[in-house]
């Protein structure tokens, strides 16, 4: 992988004195994807892992996703921002994926998702007491309980706002559905959420 | 619009639990991202449950063409002594047929004093016995078998007398 510094010059050459050879912008645009890994892929990663609570799969799921990626990136317009149209692929791919496990549960599409208790241990060691420490994981293992009985819509929508902190038209764009629809899902997440919490789901 | 501005007005409890849910999220993500990657392991797990898997899939299909086959060569073996059965009670019938004539000249010979004519005649009266003692036995069994059959339009008119007498 080349560096920043060499894209610039290779575009500076392009632009100023020479058009650009078929090579030269090959290599612009091989640089340009490399730089949008590097950038978006941990949040893609998060995503899915959180979507899926499975680390093998999420790490899978984003190699196929970049992959995806890198074969359609010459079709990238720009329309979009380069992190909606990758959250985008990443949600086809988890789609698939679940409709796989679905429809056809013979393949070895195993599932190695940890449970709720495992994944609620998570906590950055902030300067917190015990016992905040303990309020806060079992607030998690609430909102992970509620995440779980979700749809996969209503979770996808949810973790888009509230982990990946997306604002609502990219979520929009990202799920393909409308504002007002993601704000219903939104409001019902919330629901089920507030429910848990209360411990009256 | 933030995400906090979503739950503004609603119990701190509930923000406080999304922004825990968030930051949990993020430290689970980033130690599994920054882990070390284990895909030659990966590969040696995979593939071992694949010979498995195809060692599993040889052995049953082995299984079921040897039972197949084991069925195929039992229904054979049935075949083969039932013919043989029924071939030696063919041999045994024809032989039970023919014995009176074979066994004629042996009670002949038994008796030296009679003459040859007179044991020939004994042979065809025995024989002519023997096959009238076998026709006599179909026409027991015959009679015992067998029941008059009506004739096609008989049950017909029978009911039709029926309703004429009624």
């Amino acid at each position: 992988m080349r560096g920043r510094g060499a894209s610039t010059k290779v575009m500076a050459a392009g632009t100023a004195l020479e058009p650009l050879s078929a090579d030269s912008a090959e290599d612009i645009a091989a640089q340009e994807f490399a730089r949008i890994v590097e950038s978006h892929r941990p949040q893609i990663f998060r995503f899915l892992l959180a979507s899926l609570r499975d680390v093998d799969l999420a790490e899978t799921l984003t190699q196929e996703c970049f992959l995806k990626a890198h074969r359609n990136w010459s079709h990238f317009r720009g329309d979009s921002s380069a992190m909606t149209w990758l959250m985008r692929i990443a949600i086809n791919l988890q789609k698939d994926h679940w409709r796989n496990r679905r429809m056809q549960f013979w393949r070895q599409t195993r599932t190695n998702a940890v449970d709720l208790d495992e994944a609620s241990e998570w906590l950055p060691n902030g300067e917190r007491s015990a016992e905040q420490q303990m309020l806060a994981k079992e607030q998690v293992a609430q909102v992970w309980q509620a995440v779980k009985g979700l749809s996969e819509r209503q979770r996808t929508v949810f973790l888009l706002r509230y982990v990946e902190e997306r604002e609502l038209s990219e979520i929009a764009a990202v799920t393909g559905l409308s504002e007002g629809t993601v704000k219903a899902h939104l409001s019902r997440a919330l629901g089920r959420v507030r429910a848990e919490l209360r411990g009256t789901r | 619009m933030n995400w906090e501005q979503d739950v503004a007005g609603e119990s701190p409890e509930l923000e406080q639990a999304l922004k825990h849910f968030k930051s949990s999220v993020d430290a689970w993500s980033d130690a599994a991202y920054s882990r070390p990657r284990t895909a030659a392991k990966l590969v040696v797990r995979h593939s071992r449950r694949m010979v498995a898997g195809w060692a599993l899939g040889c052995v049953v299909v082995m299984g079921s063409l040897a039972g197949a086959v084991g069925v195929v060569v039992h229904r054979q073996e049935m075949a083969r002594i039932a013919a043989q059965k029924a071939a030696e009670q063919r041999a045994a019938a024809a032989q039970g047929t023919t014995q009176p004539a074979s066994v004629q000249p042996v009670s002949a010979q038994s008796d030296k004093k009679t003459p040859a004519a007179t044991d020939r005649k004994v042979g065809v009266g025995a024989q002519d016995s023997a096959r009238s003692q076998d026709e006599d036995l179909l026409a027991s069994v015959d009679s015992d078998v067998s029941r008059q059959v009506p004739t096609a339009m008989e049950p017909l008119a029978q009911l039709m007398d029926d309703n004429g007498t009624q």
